[in-house]
């Protein structure tokens, strides 16, 4: 790798942590707006990080160590999640081949690093809340994959940079049915990783109806910051990935710096028009019903099956 | 070598002359520490013949009168295949002998704890000969001693009807299941000279396709059965979790490969690599005994019977991953078949560390709580965390997920899948997703395992009192987990000679390590620099500038105290995907309003779940039943009068006559 490469990598991962607040800031700014609200600052985010991180740390009396690593372990593999995602230029800092496969399993690590630390403060909420992400990731599991799988198929290449780089070779006219079918698998997969309304509802308190926020119900303080700051990062990067995936065009062939700031302009688009969307079907659509769940995901899992077993009829 | 190869063997089997030893207060630590020592040079010797691969020879048949006959000549080879299996042996069998002498010290008492001392070394001679063998009459010598050496030690732990009855179920399956190997074995008679592997191995080149697709579909019934592979799994999880805690952890990390093995000696090594049909069949009985076996584990109180169900699981894993190898290599991809017969083999190895750990883990729960039972446990982490530690380590590995040996052997599985897009068999791909909702439900599963035991308040007062376990049921418990971050960090060293073993086995792989395992090597211990660092910078952020921590109650509502059976419940965990997945477990459940007949303002709710699984009632029991009516019905033949016996007899022989002269 060279210098200029690898600073490129240095600053297309530091990016996605830089802006994952940003972005939560822009969804909340954007819902209001959808709702005829003036809407909070979008640099709120960061204040209320700033704010949580200076307060102490209330720990369940009965709760383990695992309570307190929780967070860390959890914020640890998404910061290393995101060393996978080319974001300016086809190349990643942890790129690999056969990258996505790790991708997988380190959001599944910071998952169960979730439902344990949930386990650990022994409330009924948290206990709620963990089962039913449990339920949720355990199904999600199957349609991220073989989504990914997919294109790795049609771009012949098993690393996420070289994927976004045989997507970037593509024109309008030689877009595959497979790229639409794995696309949208992978946005419905994205909403339930990410905890986003139709499959859980990151605005509300209500126990009956949440799934992530009774997992951290317990977490307050420093701790509860990493978290949020996990789950800021977490949705950024899956945005970041389906930018990648499916519309790199504007990520530069090469590290030079007029390059990269015109893909840093156009990243900075692509996640606003994200933004944007997310804000749409929050404002426009009702959570499902817990039981709905699984037809929700069983459908990205037809998708993704679809987009898999088509890829052996379009080569 | 071969030298080497008797003494280790010979070792084994005069360590149980020492098991008395094991009851003298000075001397109890001697068999174990000779056992372990007895191992750790047995895994040095297998270790050195997988990675030189020149096969050791020991021909026994001149000390056996019977063993002079052709077909019964007694001779041990210790080749790559037998030498990597062995290595697994001795792998997951030194730690537990460790643990084993403070756990058969605290459980068992005088003639019993001697008789399992001299067990354990024969159990492992069984398996031993086993993967030795060279002719068909040892590997079934060592195959039959096997199961009734297991079966003995079931045995020895309680005589309630119910442990009978299961160990009956587990020897009259695992007989079944031998009945098909041996068939399999004899089918070769009338074309092999000498039922030794070499002489089979050419005699089934010259076999008609129709009679190896027999041989094939027998192997896969008889070691199908002893793999314990859905349909015929049932005696597995009811012979595990009875045995003695290290038989439990060798049972299911050991004694399960040896169905692997023979698996790789049949499909691959004698009958050579078939058709792509052999590598579907794999591949059908593995997809349903992964999905199965976990949905079963999710459902699952009993820790122990949860971690043998979760064997069904991962003995499916292995059998998806050979059966692609077959496919691939069909489909004339002999490097990417290799890099799933890699996969296969590694998680093989993968399974004995990580089960193992997990079952004696289970077996230092039972030890402090008197209970494995999930709905009795809890808070344990805090109790005994040196345990909860190396168990979390254990689960982690069980999911597959990063920096843990788990997720290199699945890492390798996908890209065996993933390569049958570029072979031509679109297949393949798909069964990623299989992988991918199994690995998703064992997350849940084990989450849901150590969450309930290990994490939030104690359930029981029995497990509010536990303690941690002894010195030495720790010491091998880490070595166990010392191996399984060794192998998922730096894989590299046990990859390449399992490159050169998986290149003997199909004609046609380079003997390298494939170019995807090889970047994989490299990018894991990056991986594990930039989780450390990364977690390193998480730890600054938040006590950089916090105010540190503080203990205080748990939010219940305002209510003064949350109790522990305000908790969350392991059954109350698994639930949504038990309703998700309600037409595989077919729950039998009722509700009772007490007293009977009060319907509006019941005194107490009586709630009972029958926990057999679906397959004992609807596909055993009316198999069974249908065979006792046709053997009733047969009975009326028998009357008693011997001119009817006589006249059936003279049928019979002339029936045989004409059936031979047509043939």
């Amino acid at each position: 790798m060279t210098l200029p490469a690898a600073l490129a990598n240095l600053a297309q991962w530091a990016l996605l942590l830089a802006l994952a607040p940003l972005l939560r800031g822009l969804i909340q700014r954007a819902k209001a707006r959808a709702q005829n609200r003036r809407g909070a600052s979008l640099w709120r985010p960061y204040a209320e990080l700033a704010k949580l991180l200076r307060k102490q740390d209330l720990v369940p009396d009965s709760a383990s160590p695992v309570f307190r690593a929780a967070p860390l372990a959890a914020l640890a593999a998404t910061l290393v999640a995101a060393a996978l995602v080319p974001v300016l230029w086809p190349a990643a800092l942890l790129a690999s081949s056969g990258d996505f496969l790790v991708l997988v399993g380190l959001l599944a690590l910071a998952r169960l690093a979730l439902l344990l630390g949930a386990w650990d403060s022994g409330s009924a909420f948290a206990g709620m809340g963990a089962s039913r992400e449990a339920m949720v990731s355990a199904l999600a599991e199957a349609p991220l994959l073989l989504g990914l799988l997919a294109v790795a198929i049609l771009a012949g290449s098993a690393s996420l940079a070289g994927m976004a780089h045989w997507t970037l070779t593509q024109t309008f006219a030689t877009f595959s049915p497979v790229h639409a079918l794995a696309a949208s698998a992978l946005v419905l997969v994205a909403l339930a990783e990410a905890g986003r309304i139709p499959v859980d509802n990151p605005a509300t308190h209500l126990e009956l109806t949440m799934i992530h926020e009774a997992m951290v119900l317990e977490y307050s303080g420093p701790s509860l910051a990493l978290l949020e700051l996990a789950a800021a990062l977490k949705l950024t990067l899956l945005l970041a990935l389906l930018a990648a995936l499916f519309f790199p065009w504007g990520m530069a062939p090469a590290p030079t710096p007029a390059r990269l700031a015109l893909a840093l302009l156009l990243f900075l688009f692509k996640l606003a028009l994200g933004a944007a969307a997310i804000a749409l079907v929050e404002s426009t659509l009702a959570k499902l019903r817990m039981y709905q769940v699984p037809a929700f995901l069983g459908l990205a899992s037809a998708l993704a099956f679809l987009a898999v077993a088509s890829t052996s009829l379009t080569r | 070598m071969a030298l080497a190869l008797a003494a280790f063997l010979l070792a084994l089997l005069l360590l149980p002359l020492l098991a008395p030893l094991a009851n003298r207060p000075r001397l109890c630590a001697v068999p174990s520490a000779l056992l372990v020592l007895a191992l750790l040079a047995g895994a040095a010797l297998a270790a050195r013949a997988l990675s030189t691969g020149a096969p050791a020879t020991l021909d026994l048949s001149a000390w056996s009168p019977v063993a002079q006959a052709a077909p019964f000549a007694f001779t041990l080879t210790l080749d790559r295949l037998g030498a990597f299996f062995l290595l697994l042996l001795c792998a997951a069998a030194a730690p537990v002998a460790l643990y084993a002498h403070a756990y058969l010290q605290r459980h068992y008492a005088g003639w019993r704890r001697a008789v399992l001392w001299a067990l354990l070394p024969l159990f492992l001679l069984s398996m031993a000969l086993v993967l030795a063998a060279s002719t068909g009459f040892a590997f079934f010598f060592g195959w039959e001693l096997m199961t009734l050496l297991s079966a003995a030690a079931m045995l020895l732990d309680g005589d309630s009807p119910e442990r009978r009855h299961n160990t009956y179920i587990y020897l009259v399956m695992m007989h079944a299941a031998a009945a098909c190997v041996l068939a399999a074995f004899l089918l070769f008679l009338s074309r092999a000279p000498a039922l030794d592997f070499a002489s089979l191995r050419a005699a089934a080149a010259a076999m008609p396709p129709a009679l190896r697709n027999v041989a094939f579909a027998l192997a896969l019934l008889g070691f199908g059965a002893k793999a314990g592979l859905v349909p015929v799994h049932l005696w597995l999880p009811k012979a595990h979790p009875i045995a003695p805690t290290p038989v439990s952890a060798l049972m299911s990390g050991v004694m399960l490969k040896t169905a692997v093995y023979g698996m790789l000696r049949f499909g691959f090594d004698l009958l050579g690599p078939g058709p792509a049909a052999w590598g579907y069949a794999l591949i059908a009985a593995g997809a349903v005994s992964g999905v199965l076996g976990v949905l079963y584990a999710l459902g699952e109180n009993d820790l122990k019977r949860l971690l043998a169900y979760s064997s069904i699981e991962n003995l499916g894993i292995i059998f998806l991953a050979l059966g692609a190898a077959l496919v691939l290599q069909a489909h004339h991809a002999p490097v990417w078949a290799a890099l799933a017969l890699l996969a296969a083999l590694l998680h093989s190895f993968n399974h004995a560390l990580f089960k193992s750990l997990l079952f004696l883990g289970a077996g230092a729960v039972g030890d402090a709580t008197h209970t494995v039972a999930l709905s009795e446990l809890g808070g344990l982490q805090r109790r005994m965390p040196f345990t909860g530690a190396l168990v979390l380590l254990g689960c982690l590995a069980l999911v597959g997920l990063p920096l843990t040996n788990g997720f290199v052997g699945e890492w390798l599985a996908f890209r065996g899948f993933l390569a049958g897009a570029a072979a031509g068999a679109p297949v393949l791909p798909l069964l990623a997703g299989v992988l991918a909702l199994i690995g998703g439900l064992s997350a849940a599963c084990f989450a849901n395992l150590y969450g309930a035991a290990f994490l939030g308040r104690p359930r029981s007062p029995a497990a509010a009192a536990a303690v941690e376990a002894p010195r030495t049921m720790r010491a091998g418990m880490a070595a166990l987990a010392a191996l399984c971050l060794l192998v998922g960090i730096a894989p590299g060293f046990l990859l390449r000679p399992l490159a050169r073993l998986a290149a003997g086995l199909l004609p046609g792989a380079p003997p390298l390590l494939p170019a995807p395992a090889a970047a994989l090597a490299v990018l894991l211990p990056r991986l594990a620099l930039a989780l450390a660092l990364a977690a390193a910078a998480a730890l600054a952020l938040r006590s950089r500038r916090s105010l540190g921590a503080r203990r205080s109650p748990t939010w219940a509502c305002g209510q003064p105290a949350l109790t522990p059976r305000m908790q969350y419940t392991a059954a109350a965990f698994s639930e949504p995907l038990r309703t998700v997945f309600a037409r595989v477990y077919r729950a039998d459940r009722r509700l009772e309003l007490l007293p009977q007949g009060e319907a509006w303002f019941p005194a107490a709710v009586a709630y009972h779940s029958i926990r057999t699984t679906s397959f004992e009632r609807s596909f055993y029991r009316p198999a069974v039943q249908a065979i006792v009516n046709f053997a009733r019905r047969l009975g009326r033949l028998q009357t008693g009068n011997v001119q009817m016996y006589l006249a059936s007899i003279f049928l019979a022989l002339i029936a045989l006559l004409v059936l031979m002269r047509l043939a």
